[in-house]
């Protein structure tokens, strides 16, 4: 069993894409189960042909929003001057505190240092987990934070115990989750645990730069790597910068995928690219070798 | 007196669609004679600042509090422990708390429930606040420490900093990062007006609804910018247009030279940023 995360760093370099092309053409000798634990804007279910009405969903509460109870209320502002997060504001004609939700974090100071407890802790519906059977036999876990509330992070971990569920009922031998952009709380929490994570990158200055914060969170977690740059014929010269930095690091570099637009069209059609067009199967399926997972 | 006081953002929900491309470019162009504040609030990605070759200059540590455990004290009673909904502290029955310091967040409900007082506030360096500039561009990039989960902190941060420097500038353009949690919604807090940069993919789409809704929460009017608007199917986002009533206001064509200016570090320079730009001069 092993569990890959795809990761990074800056957006738009084809983490998903990348995934649910690896994800296919691993389904055909392997059992998998594909996992988006991008929660902020999970795409992988659309790169695979799975819609939101093909998912079965389950709400889930990982978040607490404080709650007052005018009727206890003295008006000491003591939660309005604890609150750290800028989450309580002062009502001046009704005197007595405003809660904004969006800023809440749920931390409950406010309901520790009032003295009338006059302050609840409502559990809150901050997002939803679904999983689907994929068109091309295997499943997929997906989750989405609700518009608005926080904890993605939480809900991330959700999805993977999941996840882990499914690997464990159906012996599965490979779990494949595909990370947000980024490389705060929920990306820390997507490869967390993960035994082998891919990079994907591009070559732009940009894409680098976030690669080499990306890989730091991933060496953090002392967590074996390697490297795909994708597009990586819309600057050569910059690619084989990116290839003397994997070099030079001694980081694996499993593949290159050239620009095509009918990885766009396959998008479009909602169709992993290997299956919209085989031309695309023998770069991916290197990089399985390189994973060792043919 | 400066006359054109807006605060504009610049997102799109899904990664990779073009915002700092269109921020920068954006920045670039009102720079020829206005004064322009750019936040980087992308702090897990910073990278307007390549872009626009700027050399960064540091200005202050991103700084979160941290629970500060006086073990000289402790009764070992595990309030603190319970409290924590960050799991941010360990507790044995019997045993001092361990405190894990990645997860804190500083929300200081420990120091609060601690019966003798022994948990006082530290801090953890949990980012770093830059500044640059090139000529009428004034640069402020947020950028947080790898292995720390709180964006959000950081990009709230960079916001107070900036703030002190808004009153020397006409238009202050605020990037933000992928995606549509905390450090987004941060972000967006307090800005007058959004362009939601998307592309015309089912991807596009899909995350193009969700910071549209989440402007709509956060009251901020929006337009959508349509980048690589020659490849993929316009229709997706058209249709999500309507839906919403928010115009197209302007389409960034597929276009090689527009790549490759991105891919070398340049601003890009095209009639559609103009748009845009002229836009936020009127």
């Amino acid at each position: 069993m092993k569990r890959i995360t795809i990761l990074s760093g800056k957006g738009g370099t084809g983490k998903s894409t990348v995934t649910a092309s690896l994800a296919v053409m691993l389904s055909r000798n392997k059992k998998v189960v594909a996992v988006d634990c991008d929660v902020d804007a999970p795409d992988l279910g659309l790169c695979l042909g799975v819609q939101d009405k093909d998912y079965e969903w389950t709400p889930i509460e990982t978040g607490q929003k404080a709650e007052l109870d005018e009727s206890k209320c003295v008006h000491c502002q003591a939660c309005k001057d604890i609150c750290r997060f800028g989450a309580i504001g002062w009502d001046k004609v009704k005197n007595q505190p405003v809660f904004n939700r969006l800023l809440c974090e749920g931390c409950g100071s406010c309901k520790l240092v009032c003295p009338m407890q006059a302050i609840n802790l409502v559990d809150v519906e901050n997002g939803r987990i679904g999983h689907a059977k994929t068109k091309y036999g295997f499943p997929i876990v997906t989750g989405q934070l609700k518009i608005g509330e926080t904890g993605s992070g939480k809900i991330v971990l959700f999805i993977k115990t999941k996840a882990e569920k499914l690997v464990d009922k159906e012996s599965m031998d490979v779990l494949l989750a595909d990370s947000a952009a980024g490389i705060g709380c929920p990306v820390i929490a997507s490869i967390n645990g993960s035994d082998f994570v891919i990079a994907v990158t591009e070559p732009t200055p940009s894409a680098l730069s976030d690669l080499k914060k990306g890989l730091k969170v991933v060496e953090h977690f002392k967590i074996p790597y390697g490297i795909i740059i994708n597009k990586w014929d819309i600057n050569e010269k910059f690619s084989k910068k990116i290839e003397d930095f994997a070099k030079e690091s001694n980081i694996s570099l499993l593949g290159r995928i050239p620009y095509d637009e009918d990885f766009v069209n396959a998008l479009v059609n909602l169709t992993p690219a290997v299956v919209w067009n085989k031309k695309f199967e023998p770069v991916f399926s290197e990089i399985l070798e390189k994973l060792d997972l043919r | 007196m400066r006359t054109l006081k807006m605060r504009v953002a610049i997102t799109g929900g899904k990664g990779g669609t073009g915002k700092s491309m269109v921020a920068t470019a954006i920045a670039d162009y009102l720079a020829k004679d206005k004064k322009v504040l750019l936040l980087d609030l992308d702090a897990d990605c910073p990278n307007d600042h390549l872009i626009l070759s700027v050399e960064l200059k540091k200005e202050k540590d991103a700084v979160n509090m941290l629970a500060d455990i006086d073990y000289s004290k402790c009764v070992k009673c595990g309030k603190c422990s319970e409290v924590c909904k960050y799991n941010a502290i360990v507790h044995v029955k019997g045993k001092s708390p361990v405190l894990i310091p990645e997860q804190c967040s500083g929300c200081g409900a420990c120091i609060i429930s601690c019966p003798v007082n022994c948990i006082r506030e530290g801090k953890k360096i949990i980012g770093t606040i830059y500044s640059g500039q090139k000529g009428n561009i004034g640069l402020i990039s947020s950028d947080l420490k790898p292995g720390e989960p709180l964006s959000e902190f950081v990009v709230k941060e960079a916001k107070e900093f900036a703030r002190l420097k808004e009153k020397d500038y006409d238009v202050v353009l605020v990037d933000t990062a992928a995606g549509t949690h905390c450090h987004v919604i941060s972000a967006l807090t307090g800005c007058d007006l959004a362009f939601a940069v998307t592309e015309p993919t089912p991807l596009g789409a899909h995350d193009l609804r969700l910071i549209l809704d989440l402007l709509k929460i956060l009251k901020v009017p929006a337009k959508i910018v349509l980048n690589k608007s020659t490849v993929g199917d316009k229709k997706l986002i058209k249709k999500i247009a309507e839906e919403y009533g928010i115009e197209i206001f302007s389409e960034i064509p597929y276009d090689k030279a527009i790549i490759e200016a991105y891919s070398r570090g340049e601003p890009v320079k095209n009639e559609c940023i103009e748009k845009i730009a002229g836009f936020l001069e009127k």
